[in-house]
């Protein structure tokens, strides 16, 4: 005994270009919507890992572009400016305050670095303090410095990388002509941190003459404080600049939304297109059936089984292209996140497109309602069709 | 009132710094501050046709240990270099690039650049080498020395022009003795103090050889290790 | 001989008008008709002559404009009565099998499937026996795996009749059966059709042009501009008339 399916399914066989060009019109929407959706999930994961790496949830900096690496990048290692350790004294005594950790940012040109020369980034960091708060940082050799003035250092796996160095090799800052030796490397992070020279906050100080002087400090915030109130007690705070992380993760997350808005506009236009496809073909093999519909009912098909079968035709083309197009998807996810990672070498661990379960069987839902939603006025239009359209044959 | 303005004035204020912070940020990230892993050439196009005077064209391949003969090949190499290798960033799998020069349709050479460490920071030797393996140019990409300028001046790389693999043979590069007659003998250290240097580049040199001869000329040198070697 | 048994179509008065423009064209003008139990009938006449719109309604595929169907004894159309469209389908269901001209056979399904479609919309017990039965009368179950593409016309259409009969139907309407077939086809069509009369008893309402095909039927009449010419009785004794 046949089933319903069945018979819908052979008769997308019996036009095969015509149903197949149809799948792969909507496999091709259906690649875009999965591609997009994930890649979405996938980078909006990412960035809010690096932003949880980072530590501290408020950084107090002096004025100026507060973002170290950045700082440099742009101004070439001038144009910092410098805070009072004695900064730190008032922080502690703020009640929603849980730790503080002090920073001091240096640079320096080295003639040996590169092509013609580069600059060399110092961060001097609090041992007590520091890898306490940013505890995600794990080590792939060694580990941090305790003694606030020996003249050590713990480099960034890229930074490592770079000039060759392991626990127990030496460092020269150049200029200054002080030799540092490496007690630590530090795994891939996909942050700047992997680009990061870490040095004793006081060495940093002597080396550079900026006694009592810092760039930075770390905030971390008690968990049940307002982070908010905070922030408007320490804008009050002279010569000295609030970035609240949580707002800057706000700010890209608004970034991100808008990007978010314009890429689910994309997906919707790709839907749009594919429902079109397919009403188009299922419209015209019903009006290419008439005569046949016709015998169907006067075989005792009433309008309603005419309807479920012509919706079948419909839900089979679009979970055929559903499921064509979310194994695009995967497939090429793979493929770009290979190309990202070959790209840039800061690509963060971990899929930058995540296409997962969950996504799959949202697309899958979505196919099947595209199905219904295309198929309903064709169904209608079939199930209309009296039977007498069978016998007005070209005799009469 | 003036309260008001300052609160106004305040909040602008801050929405300028997340903007401009917010840049910073993103610009920090997108930036690549360092290259990725292996030792290519920072300008190819350039330096290849410094290196190889005469030369139209290159081709670039890129072969590591662990793909061309895994642990077998390694212990070989180990053994033909008289040292093991060594820490976490000398590994089995590190892509090696090798250039081949062309020109017009002929082979006419090879650019090899090999990772080594100095005392204060990486050394990036790149030797130039005629189809038979001999040294024809010699050049540090990378180094990080107090007596940088010295080892960078043409008249030390001179020193290793025509030189081959079958002189680095006699060379221990443990001890940086001379075990045989070769002409490394030739090859003078600039700066005493750098001694540390001085053989992380002969090291380097050595280690550049042997993976060309097995790389792209076939062992050629092989035999010459086998024979004349100190095991 | 058989005798005069219940009437399964008694048709009375029936009218059909079509508008066309700013006139009224009538396919149907005052028909009555009767037609018997196991009776064997065919309705012949020129093109344009109303033949295909009777069938039709005898059939139940179209509503007259005016005048009374009865079938089985039981009142289908009635002076202002009508039905609707899933009464009429329940109505032909029941009551009818049909063939035409074109096969309308699904290329995509087997002989087997296509005769088993009358089955996907009306559930029945014994569904499978019915169909190897009806294949066997018709001398097609050697090609019940067969499709459409594989098989000759005149097989094609015994597998529409097989599939008209599949629901055992107390009718069977067919409107020009033979036109798709050479004669030898057609000839063998003739025959099926009258075997099923004999041995089975099946009442057959036949519209043809085809002459020789209208004189295997027991009874003929011709219609002409939309009413009816003359009856013809054929060379078998001894059935009833209208």
């Amino acid at each position: 005994m046949i089933s319903l399916s069945q018979v819908a399914y052979k008769n997308l066989l019996r036009k095969k270009t015509r149903s197949l060009l149809t799948v792969i019109g909507i496999s091709l929407s259906t690649w875009v919507l999965v591609s997009l959706l994930g890649f979405n999930r996938g980078y909006q994961s990412s960035l809010n890992r690096d932003i949880d790496q980072l530590g501290f949830q408020v950084l107090l900096t002096a004025k100026g572009c507060p973002y170290e690496a950045a700082t440099l990048m742009l101004k070439g290692g001038t144009g910092l400016r410098y805070m009072q350790e004695s900064v730190m004294d008032s922080l502690r005594k703020e009640p929603e305050v849980e730790g503080v950790t002090p920073m001091l940012m240096q640079a320096l040109f080295d003639p040996n670095k590169g092509e013609s020369g580069g600059i060399t980034a110092y961060l001097g960091v609090d041992p007590q303090t520091f890898p306490r708060m940013k505890s995600l940082l794990q080590f792939r050799q060694g580990g941090w410095f305790t003694d606030p003035d020996a003249k050590e250092a713990v480099m960034g796996y890229e930074a490592a990388e770079l000039e060759q160095r392991e626990v127990g090799d030496l460092l020269l800052i150049p200029e200054k002509n002080v030799e540092l030796k490496v007690v630590g490397v530090l795994k891939r992070t996909g942050t700047q941190d992997d680009g990061t020279i870490f040095v004793p906050l006081r060495v940093v100080q002597k080396v550079f003459a900026k006694e009592n002087q810092l760039t930075g400090v770390g905030i971390k915030v008690k968990k049940e404080a307002s982070i908010d109130r905070l922030e408007q007690k320490l804008y009050d705070l002279p010569d000295v600049q609030v970035v609240s992380l949580a707002q800057v993760k706000q700010t890209i997350m608004s970034l991100v939304s808008s990007a978010k808005v314009l890429v689910f506009s994309i997906a919707l236009v790709a839907i749009l297109i594919s429902v079109v496809g397919v009403v188009n073909t299922i419209l015209m093999s019903v009006l290419e059936r008439l005569q046949e519909i016709g015998i169907l009912k006067s075989m005792g098909a009433m309008a309603w089984d005419i309807v479920k079968l012509i919706w079948l035709e419909t839900l089979i083309l679009c979970l055929a292209g559903g499921m064509l197009g979310t194994g695009l998807a995967i497939a090429t996810a793979h493929l770009t996140d290979i190309l990202i990672r070959q790209l840039l070498p800061y690509a963060p661990t971990g899929g930058l497109i995540h296409i997962d379960l969950g996504l799959i069987f949202l697309t899958l839902a979505v196919m099947i309602f595209i199905g219904l939603v295309s198929g309903i006025y064709p169904a209608w239009k079939a199930g209309r069709v009296r039977p007498l359209e069978a016998i007005r044959s070209e005799v009469e | 009132m003036w309260r008001i303005q300052h609160e106004a004035r305040a909040s602008k204020e801050q929405a300028m710094r997340i903007i401009s912070l917010t840049i910073c940020f993103i610009l920090a990230a997108a930036v690549s501050l360092y290259a990725a892993v292996g030792c290519d050439l920072n300008d190819p196009d350039r330096d290849v046709a410094r290196l190889f005077p005469g030369s139209t064209g290159y081709k670039t391949i890129y072969v590591s240990i662990d793909k061309k003969g895994g642990k077998e090949l390694l212990q070989r190499i180990e053994q033909r270099l008289g040292d093991s290798f060594q820490g976490i960033f000398e590994t089995i799998d590190v892509p090696y690039t090798l250039y081949q020069v062309y020109r017009k349709k002929d082979l006419i050479g090879y650019i090899h650049g090999v990772n080594q460490k100095g005392q204060y920071g990486g050394i990036q030797v790149f030797l130039a080498l005629d189809l038979e393996g001999n040294i024809k140019a010699f050049y540090f990409q990378k180094l990080t020395s107090r007596h940088a300028s010295k080892f960078r001046d043409h008249q030390f790389g001179e020193q290793f022009i025509g030189l081959n693999l079958k002189d680095f043979n006699s060379y221990d590069v443990r001890s940086g003795k001379i075990t045989g007659p070769s002409r490394v003998e030739n090859i003078k250290n600039p700066v005493p103090e750098a001694e540390t240097d001085f053989r992380a580049s002969l090291r380097a040199t050595k280690k550049n050889l042997i993976l060309v001869d097995e790389f792209l000329l076939g062992n050629k040198y092989l035999k010459h290790f086998r024979t004349g070697g100190e095991r | 001989m058989k005798e005069k048994g219940r009437q399964m179509i008694r048709a009375r008065n029936l009218k059909k008008i079509y508008p066309r423009g700013s006139e009224e064209v009538y396919a149907i003008d005052d028909v009555s008709l009767g037609v018997g139990e196991g009776e064997f009938i065919s309705v012949i006449g020129p093109s344009g002559s109303g033949k295909t719109t009777l069938i039709n309604i005898l059939g139940c595929l179209e509503n007259p404009s005016s005048g009374q169907l009865e079938l089985d004894g039981k009142k289908i159309f009635d002076e202002g009565k009508f039905l609707s469209e899933a009464e009429l389908t329940r109505i032909r269901r029941e009551m009818f099998g049909y063939i035409f001209q074109k096969f309308y056979l699904i290329p995509t399904l087997t002989v087997l499937e296509n005769v088993m479609l009358p089955y996907l919309f009306y559930k029945a017990p014994g569904a499978e026996e019915r169909v190897r039965g009806v294949l066997k009368l018709l001398g097609i179950e050697h090609r019940r795996h067969h499709l459409p593409g594989q098989i000759s016309g005149g097989e094609m259409q015994r597998v529409a009749i097989a599939r008209a009969l599949v629901n055992e139907p107390r009718i069977l309407l067919a409107d020009e059966p033979t036109g798709n077939l050479d004669s030898k086809r057609a000839q063998e069509i003739g025959r099926v059709l009258r075997e099923l009369n004999d041995k089975k008893g099946l009442t057959i309402v036949l519209v043809t042009h085809n002459a020789e095909l209208a004189a295997i039927s027991q009874r003929t009449i011709e219609l002409r501009d939309g009413r009816i010419h003359r009856e013809t009785i054929s060379a078998l004794p001894g059935l009833p008339s209208g």
